[in-house]
């Protein structure tokens, strides 16, 4: 029987207690486990995820959860999970590497989804008020110094959208049009030029995790945390800047590296770099333990999150959707230096520490990868039940002062070949949001 | 209705997770860990010089091109061909070229390349800790045929791959006839990490220093840390090996061009070309593998560098009498890569159970193509093998695969 965590909700205590886990396949128990373990470092929404399985699985008799589970137990014993070295308390590169190659996987992973599906349908049942949506905005930026191709920068949307001209009035051309649409403008108190962010705030579900900024740079981090500093608006959102994890990716990589040595296998560095203490790398506004431990979930995943700001950004947003459902969720691309001569194959490395020409900045594929990033940012929402209706997705380009916008019939802007005034803009996805 | 709860996703992005996902932040421990995987028998000097005097079996020498996980949409697709020059327009009117190869195995870099060689779906581990389950490419000629093993060559940048790639399990063929292998990036790695080591980074801005530290790498205390497997393993390379490396280093670092892995791959293969002519030669290219990364540019960069030094390699054929005339070149990428907006995060890796990821295209120029076409009639991958031994003249064996019939001898 697994030590239960004193914080979870008192009726899963119980179901746990009961002998809930003793009830799920081997295959769950590594997810289930781990989720338990780490209660902590969920967001409300994960919680209610794991919640909702496992008071489906509670509600059943032994008979229904059988038969709930007949599938997948049947594939796990074609696949000979009982005979692997399979860890059932947590989630491994080895389990994953041995269920990846197993003939039986993808009717392994139908199965899975067969049970969720179950278990969300027992949510609408019960709880038929549990999927209320509320307005949500998606906010991305290629900023000024990625140039685009005004012909063909749209073109991998494939029109789900439109292309809106905008006008982008001086005071933005310093703090950038994104940081002019989120943060207002500092020295104005009327109403009407206050930014997104404040209109998230007010609204009555606010919460860090329903706001998140995420730059691949510093510039809007350091515009959104000096506005925050002035600010007792809350609640704060949350707030990751590439470059003020600097600290923290560096040490972490140095950790891996001092590990190299001894590695003996894959999970053996997974293990380190999961149990290392990170606290002392975490800039103020990742010290709250969900944030921290997203960070290094996000690192530890990879998808390039380590090694390109930009890559940070697309991935980071789309584990920020999959697991905190943000009403608003903000990311700015920004520029990566080209690789250096000789250190292309050791990517990973610092290439400053590799080779130590100078480095050379490179917009042009900054921008390419700017492009595809953003749109991957948006496909990763449309996965979510939550930003299939009532959601708003602008994407910026400032280089050809356009927006392209996909917005639900509710929403007021309509397509126009004037340039639309960033004003008007922020007005409008200011009351989109409240 | 929640359509993806965390566990499915989760199930996706880390339950799941094949290893090079995680690779990206921590792929050169592995290869270190890879590189102890060395084995082999000792008489590296007398195998080298024991070159076989004549092409064993029909003569016919195969080149196996594999580039990495690559979708249509960035090839062979309309908005893609910008990016392959070379195969649309120099290869592609001399080819067979077959629009759809199918990988209907594990799309992970040492599996997808293991039946490929093997001509049977591999399912073993995705890190090289072991060898293909049936014999590869390699081991039926050298054993059918009596080939000398430096008639059977692997060269590759992938890193995902091991020296177990050069030989299978099986108990009736295994390491006695395996091909040799060499990884040339890695030998980039440990000069870099050398240099790094040792104080001297200032070497990587230099050319001339640089020959000097991947020379310096090579010579090591032991060139087993590069995960190579070369005329059997021993603390020392054979000299005429180490000779056509160092040649390969020199063009590489001298050539005042572009310095990826890919590269240096092409440089080694073109130095083993012209020192063994080997009857069959394997290479495996990855600088498309940049998307890992999450870069696009670089992804596509890799993808021309390599439509490139395909279009290279398939010069140098021509040109070297060893192979001009005699010889079929075959160019096809492992898998695809994932689509876009699938929880797998598109084109940064191959692992959706999609037809982006599943089907790809295979290219064939030379000696066994007896008219270019366009055949549609998809294949599978596990075909090339049995397709490949059958023009060496190899009796066939069991496979999943089987032989293709547009190839003559």
């Amino acid at each position: 029987m697994p030590e239960i965590p004193a914080d979870l909700p008192i009726e899963l205590q119980h179901a746990i207690a009961d002998g809930l886990l003793e009830r799920l396949p081997l295959t769950f128990l590594p997810f289930v486990q781990q989720q338990l373990r780490e209660w902590d470092f969920l967001f409300p929404n994960e919680h209610k995820s794991v919640q909702r399985l496992l008071l489906y699985v509670a509600s059943l008799t032994p008979a229904q959860s059988a038969a709930l589970f007949s599938d997948v137990v049947q594939l796990e014993e074609k696949m000979g999970v009982r005979t692997w070295q399979f860890s059932t308390t947590e989630q491994t590169i080895q389990n994953s590497s041995l269920l990846a190659r197993s003939p039986y996987f993808q009717q392994w992973r139908q199965a899975v989804q067969a049970v969720f599906n179950a278990a969300d349908a027992y949510a609408i049942r019960t709880q038929p008020n549990a999927a209320a949506t509320r307005n949500r905005l998606v906010l991305l930026d290629i900023p000024g110094h990625l140039p685009v191709e005004r012909a063909t920068v749209w073109d991998r949307w494939q029109g789900i959208g439109f292309a809106q001209p905008v006008r982008i009035p001086d005071a933005a051309r310093t703090s950038g049009s994104l940081a002019f649409l989120l943060l207002g403008e500092p020295d104005h108190d009327a109403a009407s030029s206050t930014g997104v962010l404040r209109a998230s705030q007010q609204h009555a579900e606010a919460a860090p995790a329903q706001a998140w900024i995420i730059d691949a740079g510093d510039s809007l981090a350091q515009a959104a945390l000096r506005r925050l500093a002035g600010s007792t608006a809350k609640p704060a959102p949350t707030l990751l800047g590439y470059k003020e994890l600097d600290a923290y990716r560096q040490k972490f990589s140095q950790q891996m590296n001092s590990m190299r040595k001894d590695l003996a296998d894959a999970d053996a560095v997974y293990d380190r770099l999961r149990s290392v203490d990170v606290r002392p790398w975490c800039p103020p506004e990742v010290a709250e333990p969900s944030v921290r431990e997203f960070v290094r979930s996000l690192f530890l995943s990879g998808n390039g999150a380590v090694i390109f700001g930009n890559s940070f950004v697309e991935w980071g947003a789309s584990e920020a959707l999959r697991r905190a459902r943000p009403a608003l969720l903000v990311a700015q691309f920004d520029v990566r230096p080209r690789p250096k001569p000789f250190t292309g194959v050791a990517v990973f490395d610092n290439p400053d520490q590799v080779n130590p020409l100078p480095s050379v900045d490179d917009p042009q594929g900054s921008s390419l990868d700017a492009q595809m990033l953003a749109l991957y940012i948006w496909l990763a929402a449309t996965r979510y039940e939550e930003y299939q209706h009532a959601t708003v997705c602008v994407c910026l380009a400032d280089s050809i002062a356009e927006a392209y916008v996909i917005a639900p019939p509710e929403f007021a802007l309509t397509r126009s070949a004037d340039p639309l005034p960033l004003e008007s803009l922020r007005h409008q996805l200011s009351a989109w949001l409240a | 209705m929640e359509t993806d709860s965390s566990h499915r996703t989760r199930d996706d992005t880390a339950l799941v997770e094949p290893p090079e996902a995680f690779v990206d932040i921590s792929k050169r421990n592995f290869l270190r860990a890879a590189g102890l995987l060395v084995a082999g028998s000792m008489l590296p000097q007398l195998c080298a010089q024991q070159e076989a005097a004549s092409t064993p079996g029909s003569g016919h020498k195969i080149i196996v091109v594999i580039i990495g996980g690559v979708r249509r949409a960035e090839t062979f697709a309309p908005q893609g061909v910008q990016n392959i020059p070379h195969l649309t327009r120099d290869l592609l009117p001399d080819a067979l070229f077959f629009p759809h190869a199918r990988n209907e195995g594990v799309t992970a870099h040492f599996n997808a390349i293991a039946s490929i060689l093997t001509g049977n779906w591999q399912r073993v581990d995705d890190w090289g800790k072991l060898a293909p389950t049936t014999p590869t490419l390699f081991e039926q000629f050298r054993k059918d045929l009596g080939a000398h093993r430096s008639e059977t060559w692997m060269v590759a940048s992938n890193k995902a791959l091991t020296s177990q790639i050069g030989a299978s399990s099986s108990a009736q063929y295994g390491e006695a006839y395996g091909a040799n292998v060499v990884f040339p990036k890695q030998l980039m790695l440990m000069a870099v990490e050398e240099a790094l080591r040792g104080g001297r980074t200032a070497s990587m801005a230099d050319r001339a220093k640089v020959q000097a530290e991947l020379e310096s790498a090579l010579e090591g205390s032991n060139y087993e840390g590069l995960g190579w497997n070369v005329f059997d393993a021993s603390d020392q390379l054979d000299p005429r090996v180490q000779g056509s490396i160092k040649s390969a280093i020199a063009s590489f670092v001298r050539n005042d061009g572009p310095t990826s892995g890919d590269e240096l791959t092409f440089y080694m293969t073109r130095e083993i070309m012209r020192k063994f002519a080997p009857s069959v030669l394997t290479v495996a290219f990855s600088d498309v593998e940049a998307a890992h990364f999450g870069s696009f540019a670089m992804h596509l960069a890799g993808i021309r560098t390599i439509d490139r030094l395909a279009w290279q390699l398939w010069q140098e054929v021509q040109q070297n009498p060893e192979y001009r005339g005699k010889t079929t070149m075959f160019i096809l990428p492992e898998f695809g890569r994932d689509p876009d907006g699938s929880s797998t995060n598109g084109f940064f890796n191959h692992r959706a159970n999609e037809e982006s990821t599943r089907d790809s295209w295979m290219m064939a120029l030379g000696a066994a193509v007896d008219k270019p076409q366009v055949i549609e009639r998809p294949i599978r991958h596990v075909d090339l093998c049995p397709t490949f031994a059958g023009l060496l003249g190899c009796r066939p064996i069991d496979a999943q695969g089987v032989r293709l019939g547009e190839f003559h001898a």
